[in-house]
């Protein structure tokens, strides 16, 4: 009997210690915790477009995809994002065009301004456009994690993988790092 | 009795049948399962070695095409291929997607038939066995041996991989972040006038401090020749001298080598080729024959010797040979080639990189090769090397270019001073001597700067001008030597020229103080030693028995002079 | 800017409004830039919700009702609620990482949901035994779910393989502190399957292991799973922990094959002894030798630094300029081109990259000793034996998956599927029973 009675006490004193234990170690984490999931997403000013974020995402179609922001796109007809550096002429032939995917569609606007919009059914992240954007043009086209697709998975396999070290963890609130005058959305409040 | 029975045997029945069909469902599907499995793994491989987005195909054709940009037939093939690359891989998209899906509902099925089968056949103990609680002992023995030997293995393993692992990092002395430089990791002035450790000496100016040097020697007989030791590779650049250990650099269209010779033997005691440096251009630039891959003068903090080629390549080895690291700075457009010489200040490697598009000062740590700044100069093209000298109370890195002589704080590379006083091409380097800088080009001027809280003009010449060799400073003369033989001695505050001689071979290395004597060496090799005063007085003449336009660098009881093919100790 | 001469492409990649932007006269308007929003906050409050219930009825159905048939339900809703719908992220089991990473990182803002999904199951686990691995984990559902054959793993082999779970959760923990990475997660064979989505290695991984989960029964969960770890030890000291009887036990055999993970520990035979002869002097020497082989550990473990420190980014990246600026590789890497172009400096680069060697010597020393300690531990427990009177689960490795519970003949009682005459017939003679339902 008296070896059970010690045998208990001694458990019920351990469990008492871990118990403690882990309502402390809670109670430090509150602390550096916030009730927002953090997200995962890219910093395209950091990006180099190296073509890694296509293939590295878990998900068959990589749930990073080129975003355009028309507030800085000069519309021009020769635009280094879409055509291929020179390519023979200025329209939606595949052989000028860069997209591998052609998921850039192109339409007129007015002389001489012309529409660019990302399919983002057919786009695969590869980033093309995005180096002849920001080599040749305004860099209105870049990368973003678009988390409708993404899964939020604790490692994100592409930002394991990313030469510039250009992926960080925001807050669900705030998940896109944009460019141009739609970077304002989430400083109104 | 009689009606149980029947009920029964149904229910056996059904049990038996359900069993059955569940076993060929369950076998159906795994086979099935298994298949799809193949199928999936075999189109992965396939998409693995041909990235239908990526096609060969395309891209030849594409290249044909950038010949031929009118031909329909050649276009009508591209579009083509691209549709069907990108149906391809947007089919394979759709492969994996359904493929999984399916294998996920045939394995489900395969399952939930396994379970219905094995709940059929429940599991029970087999009691005629005998227990198995003997075996208790026996396997814990066995578990204590297996264990030993598996945690030992598991122990040793750890162990070797240890072991085996080095890093390189251990062998760089890191600082903390935050701290700008070890104070130990650069030498004082003492330390840098005991030695020869770049272009015209300690701060580059033409002094030497060993004074006890031969002043006679006769190099084709061998008389006072310490040794003479060929060096297999080109280069006009100086000898530097730290210790007992000599560094030189040479270079030809084909490769750039660094070397270092034993200072009492006259071994070449390593030899570091520099081939493979990242960012090297393709090709080599032009240079012209009188410059040469390697015109620059190495140099050295005591613990590194630097060296910078006319690719633009710059290097820094440890005393050993050991590649520290290297760099390429840019090919420096150049059309005679880059010739301006390395200096160090503190844990600064300090480049004039005066070239056609315009002029910079570098600075790169000593240590890692990192650029601390880089300082754009409203100059010229220029051939001419820096002096780091200390104008009063602040450090001061002097620059000769056209139309400006510049001085920089090597610590920031900020510009200090600048006048206005130089034209052409400029290949003289500056002297100094107590508070007054000169700068000399041929079809220019020799100006002598005063210099302090402001830079002014004090003096100027313009005669017999130097347009290779830098002018020498002492406390009470200027010596200009110029490459059509002549040799000028001027007072230093005044500028009241005091004589001039004229020599038959002219003169591309510079003047040198040794105590009060001048050592000048003409293009033939010959030296000549003279009394540093009012008056000419001709000391002795030395010959080499080689062509030579590189500066000696004067050590304890020694000179070593570099020639077209050899290194030659002069000494006893 | 000598570095931007060498890779014009970083330069040029600064934004810049080369062209201007067009003023439309044609009336057009351009688009709106979508930013589809990531899962909202509430659904991460319906998966804590979620957990509790789960964890709770786990309990309930292990303890009080004893129904392995509604265990069974609860572990295929968590396989179809945490596996496949929540694509099993988080999960408890990386969790552990995640903390790990907050307590060393103050930079890491660690969510709610994380700190609860790592301290519920161990609470419940510490009180009511690992109810959690048996209905809640969707890890080990996938693989209870694939349980066809399963056959006895010999119990030298069971211990070897047991000391695995205990070097995984210390390289995890020690990754997971000093930012290498979160190995949990890279080396997760079934997150792939929930997802529908993983690289191929890890698919080939994935289905090797559910296959040989169909002979060798829940082989992540017993060989590895680095939470299993923590699981062990609360179980082993639950309040309370399930029985294999309801009743009391009459060492009649009949649970001794039920369960398909080796946790039952069956009852001594007559004249059994505790002891063996000269183990007593082994176990002293075992004893005696104990520090040296935990400091040798530690010190083993001290000098993986610089292998292991390579996983993190920084450190290859440093090793990485280091090789290139000493001419041993030639050609320059994405990512050292990358660091180069950026104009940090290659210093602080070596510095941090030095620190967190220094972090992984430290670390490397607890987490040697530590394994040490487990394998002293171990091989004690091979020469210590308790007295086992009677037929009970192993607290620390039973999942409390209930599928013992029928084959007891006190367990039919209870059901209401014998009487308990029958019982004592049962009792009397030691009748091999034909056939019983579950």
């Amino acid at each position: 009997m008296n070896r059970i009675k010690r045998r208990d006490f001694f458990r019920n004193g351990f469990r008492a210690v871990l118990g403690l234990t882990f309502g402390g170690l809670a109670g430090i984490l509150f602390r550096k915790s916030s009730a927002e999931e953090m997200v995962w997403q890219l910093d395209p000013n950091i990006c180099i477009q190296c073509e890694k974020c296509a293939v590295n995402c878990v998900l068959p179609h990589s749930a990073v995809k080129c975003v355009h922001s028309y507030s800085m796109c000069g519309f021009c007809d020769l635009c280094s994002g879409y055509l291929q550096p020179g390519a023979r002429s200025r329209d939606t032939g595949a052989e000028s065009q860069l997209c591998p995917s052609g998921a850039i569609k192109r339409t007129y606007v007015e002389d001489p301004y012309f529409e660019y919009t990302i399919d983002e059914e057919l786009c695969i992240g590869c980033g093309k456009c995005v180096k002849g954007c920001n080599s040749f043009g305004n860099g209105s086209l870049y990368l973003q994690v678009r988390h409708d697709r993404c899964l939020n998975c604790n490692q994100c396999s592409i930002a394991r993988r990313c030469p510039s070290r250009a992926w960080k963890r925001v807050p669900a609130s705030q998940p896109y790092i944009l460019r141009g005058d739609e970077s304002q959305r989430y400083l109104k409040g | 009795m009689m009606e149980n029975q029947p009920r029964e045997n149904t229910k056996e029945n059904r049990s038996k049948i359900g069993h059955t069909i569940a076993k060929r469902i369950a076998v159906v599907t795994a086979v099935l399962a298994a298949i799809l499995s193949v199928l999936m793994i075999a189109n992965y491989i396939q998409t693995k070695s041909v990235d239908p987005l990526n096609s060969q195909a395309i891209s030849q054709l594409m290249t044909k095409l950038s010949e031929n940009p009118e031909d329909t037939v050649l276009i009508e093939q591209i579009r083509a291929l691209d549709l069907l690359a990108r149906k391809a891989y947007f089919t394979h998209q759709w492969q994996i997607r359904t493929g999984s899906y399916l294998l996920f509902a045939f394995v489900l099925i395969c399952l939930l038939a396994t379970k219905y089968m094995s709940s059929l056949e429940p599991r029970l103990p087999d009691l005629t066995k005998t227990p198995e609680r003997e075996k208790d002992w026996e396997s814990r023995l066995l578990s204590r041996k297996y264990f030993l030997y598996g945690g030992l293995g598991l122990v040793l393993l750890a162990f070797v991989l240890g072991i085996l692992s080095q890093t390189e990092l251990k062998k760089i002395g890191i600082v903390g972040p935050g701290k700008d430089r070890e104070s130990s990791d650069f030498p004082s002035i003492k330390e840098i006038r005991n030695n020869w450790p770049g272009f015209r000496g300690p701060e580059g100016i033409g002094w030497a401090y060993h004074t006890d040097v031969p002043t006679e020697w006769d190099g084709p007989s061998g008389s006072k020749i310490l040794w003479k030791t060929p060096i297999p590779h080109p280069g006009y650049n100086s000898p530097i001298v730290w210790g007992n250990r000599i560094f030189l650099s040479g270079a030809d269209r084909r490769t750039q080598v660094v070397y270092a010779i034993d200072a009492d033997s006259g071994d070449i005691l390593w030899q570091a080729e520099l081939n493979d440096v990242p960012g090297t251009p393709e090709r080599r630039p032009q240079v012209t024959e009188d410059t040469g891959f390697a015109a620059p003068t190495m140099t050295t903090d005591g613990t590194r010797v630097f060296a910078l080629f006319a690719t633009g390549d710059i290097a820094c080895f440890d005393f050993d040979g050991n590649r520290i690291w290297a760099k390429n700075l840019g090919v420096p457009e150049n059309h005679y080639g880059h010739a301006s010489s390395l200096i160090t200040y503190q844990d600064l490697l300090l480049v004039q990189y005066d070239q056609n598009p315009g002029g910079r000062l570098l600075a790169l740590r000593t240590r890692s090769g990192d650029l601390v700044y880089d300082q754009p100069r409203e100059v010229e093209i220029s051939w001419a090397s820096p002096i780091l000298v200390n104008t009063g109370n602040r450090p001061e890195l002097i620059l000769n270019s056209n139309p400006f002589v510049m001085s920089h704080d090597p610590r920031t590379g900020q510009e200090l001073w600048r006048v206005r006083c130089m034209l052409g091409e400029i290949a003289p380097s500056p002297a100094y001597a107590d508070g007054m800088v000169f700068v000399v080009n041929d079809y220019a001027r020799l100006a002598a700067i005063k210099v302090g809280e402001t830079a002014e003009l004090v003096w100027e010449h313009i005669d017999d001008l130097s347009e290779v060799s830098s002018p020498l400073a002492t406390m009470d003369y200027v010596f200009m030597a110029a490459s059509y033989g002549t040799l000028s001695c001027f007072d230093r505050k005044t500028g009241e020229r005091f004589w001039i001689e004229e020599f038959e071979e002219g003169f591309y290395s510079s003047p040198i103080l040794v105590g009060n004597l001048v050592y000048l060496m003409d293009i033939t090799g010959a030296m000549y030693v003279l009394k540093a005063d009012k008056e000419f007085q001709l000391v002795s003449r030395n010959e080499l028995g080689e062509r030579a336009m590189t500066i000696p660098a004067f050590m304890h009881d020694r000179i070593y002079i570099r020639g077209f093919e050899n290194l030659y100790c002069v000494g006893e | 800017m000598a570095f931007l001469l060498l890779s014009p492409i970083f330069l040029l990649s600064q934004v810049q409004e080369r062209f201007p932007k067009p003023d439309f006269q044609s009336g057009y308007v351009r688009p709106d830039l979508l930013t589809p929003a990531p899962r909202a906050a509430v659904w991460e409050y319906l998966d804590i919700f979620v957990l509790v219930v789960a964890l709770s009825l786990a309990t309930y159905f292990a303890h009080k009702q004893r129904s392995r048939r509604n265990i069974f339900l609860l572990m295929v809703f968590s396989l179809i609620y945490f596996g496949f719908y929540r694509k099993g992220c988080v999960c408890s089991v990386g969790a552990v990482q995640n903390v790990s990473y907050a307590l060393f990182n103050p930079a890491y803002i660690i969510p709610v949901s994380v700190i609860v999904f790592f301290v519920l199951p161990l609470v419940f686990t510490l009180f009511y035994g690992r109810t959690f691995c048996a209905a809640v984990c969707p890890l080990g559902a996938i693989q209870d779910a694939v349980v066809l054959k399963p056959v006895n793993v010999p119990q030298w082999l069971a211990t070897l393989l047991g000391v695995f779970p205990y070097v995984y959760l210390g390289l995890a923990v020690l990754f997971a502190a000093t930012g290498a990475g979160f190995i949990i997660c890279q080396y997760d064979p079934f997150v792939g399957f929930f997802r529908f989505g993983a690289d191929f290695n890890m698919v080939i991984l994935g289905m090797s292991m559910l296959l040989l989960g169909t002979v060798v029964a829940r082989p992540y969960c017993r060989y590895l799973c680095p939470l299993g770890v923590l699981l062990n030890w609360m179980s082993r000291i639950s309040r309370r922990h399930v029985r294999i009887t309801p009743d009391e036990c009459n060492n009649c055999r009949l649970c001794e094959d039920s369960c398909p993970f080796g946790a039952i520990k069956k009852a001594d035979e007559e004249n059994q002894p505790i002891k063996r002869e000269g183990d007593i002097r082994r176990l002293a020497l075992i004893l005696v030798l104990s520090p040296a082989i935990i400091l040798g550990s530690g010190w083993i473990g001290s000098r993986l630094d610089v292998s292991l420190s390579r996983l993190h980014p920084s450190v290859s990246l440093a090793e990485e300029i280091l090789l290139e600026n000493s001419g041993e590789r030639t050609e320059m890497t994405d990512a050292t081109k990358a660091f180069r172009a950026s104009g940090k400096l290659s210093e602080e680069l070596f510095a941090e990259a030095r620190s967190i060697q220094i972090q992984f010597r430290k670390g490397g020393w607890i987490l040697g000793a530590f394994v040490g300690l487990v394998l002293f531990l171990k091989l004690i427990g091979l020469f210590v034996r308790q007295s086992q009177k009677e037929y009970d689960m192993d607290k620390g490795t039973c999942f409390s998956c209930g599928r013992c519970f029928a084959y007891c003949p006190y367990e039919q009682v209870r059901l209401g599927l014998m009487t308990p005459e029958e019982l004592k017939e049962l009792e009397r003679r030691e009748v091999r029973i034909k056939q019983f339902r579950a």
